[in-house]
């Protein structure tokens, strides 16, 4: 690496002026790899804020095609962007907003299979997706590979986010330790507030800044609860759960 | 015995008066289990997709001791 260009001290300026970033942070992130997986309505802002922040190397998992139903709350996408690959679309986007980044795109479910070998290349993951049997899958390849991830999800005026750090805290299973029943109505049957995933996922896009940077406090072992309608944020403390299904055995 | 309960994230509909993550004071007979519990708060079992007892996660037959602190969860899982 050879500093940072002209170019880009102006781009990241307000990063470097940043108490415990600095040119030598900035650079750090240019070095930084993010898997973001989902390009829905957390992965939007997620994405578009990490992107924008010059974090150098991102990744985005999402098998599905833009839905016009998506883009009340899906901010990378656009009405032209209609049956498009959600991946491409948001591809577009964050290499128009910041050609420092390079975008590497996969249009498939994150599989059982493939999900070892795609997270070892990167050094964080961002849970933007819309199932648990995902986050499970995400949760427990993070733990064997001992990398970080952030869980963040949403229902129509409420959200809630947490961060996993092997070793550090509970993972996602030590309070949800289930899937859910399938017949309780989510998002497609409550509705979701198109803001309420904006400001979720721009708690994950922080907590991942802050991550790679090694600053602050992040979310460990501690759910930070949301709810738009009475617009109160809550931190519920959580523990390990010694029955945990996915860490006490992992960390045996 | 006295419990502590705090419901969130849409379960609130299920208890008139209650707010998302405050406290709520209950009395309950010793030996009540989480699943007592819920069924005694008005809300569906397969509503509740996790239970916290003292911030931790608790299964739906154990049982409560005077003092704890319940929260209950639906599951916040869009994206
Ligand atoms: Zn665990």
């Amino acid at each position: 690496m050879q500093g940072l260009t002209r170019e880009q001290r102006e781009r990241y300026q307000r990063n470097i002026l940043l108490p415990g970033v600095g040119s030598e942070g900035q650079e750090k992130l240019l070095r930084s790899r993010v898997l973001v997986v989902g390009t829905g309505g957390l992965g939007s802002p997620v994405a578009y804020y990490l992107a924008a922040a010059g974090v150098g190397y991102l990744g985005l998992v999402d098998a599905d095609v833009v839905d016009l139903s998506n883009l009340q709350r899906q901010i990378l996408h656009r009405t032209g962007d209609v049956g498009r690959p959600k991946v491409e679309s948001a591809r577009d986007k964050l290499v128009a907003l910041n050609p420092d980044v390079q975008v590497e795109v996969f249009l498939e479910r994150l599989s059982a299979a493939g999900a070892l070998s795609l997270i070892e290349g990167y050094d964080i993951v961002v849970d933007c997706t819309d199932n648990f049997a995902t986050r499970f899958l995400l949760n427990e390849t993070c733990l064997r590979l001992g990398k970080p991830f952030i869980y963040g999800g949403v229902l129509a005026f409420a959200g809630q986010v947490m961060t996993v750090v092997p070793g550090a805290g509970p993972c996602l299973r030590c309070i949800f330790p289930h899937e859910p029943d399938p017949h309780v109505p989510g998002c497609a049957e409550l509705g979701v507030l198109g803001a309420v995933p904006g400001v979720i996922g721009t708690i994950q896009a922080t907590e991942a800044i802050k991550y790679l940077l090694g600053l602050g406090d992040l979310l460990v072992g501690r759910l930070l609860t949301y709810d738009a309608l009475s617009m109160t944020f809550l931190e519920v403390s959580v523990g390990r759960d010694p029955g945990c299904p996915a860490c006490s055995q992992e960390m045996r | 015995m006295r419990l502590e309960v705090r419901v969130f994230s849409g379960l609130e509909k299920f208890m008139p008066g209650a707010r998302f993550g405050q406290a709520i004071e209950v009395e309950r007979p010793e030996g009540t289990t989480v699943a007592g519990l819920v069924d005694s708060l008005g809300i569906p079992r397969s509503q509740v997709f996790t239970v916290l007892v003292n911030g931790r996660h608790a299964a739906m037959d154990a049982v409560l001791q005077p003092g704890d602190r319940v929260s209950l969860f639906p599951p916040v899982g869009g994206g």
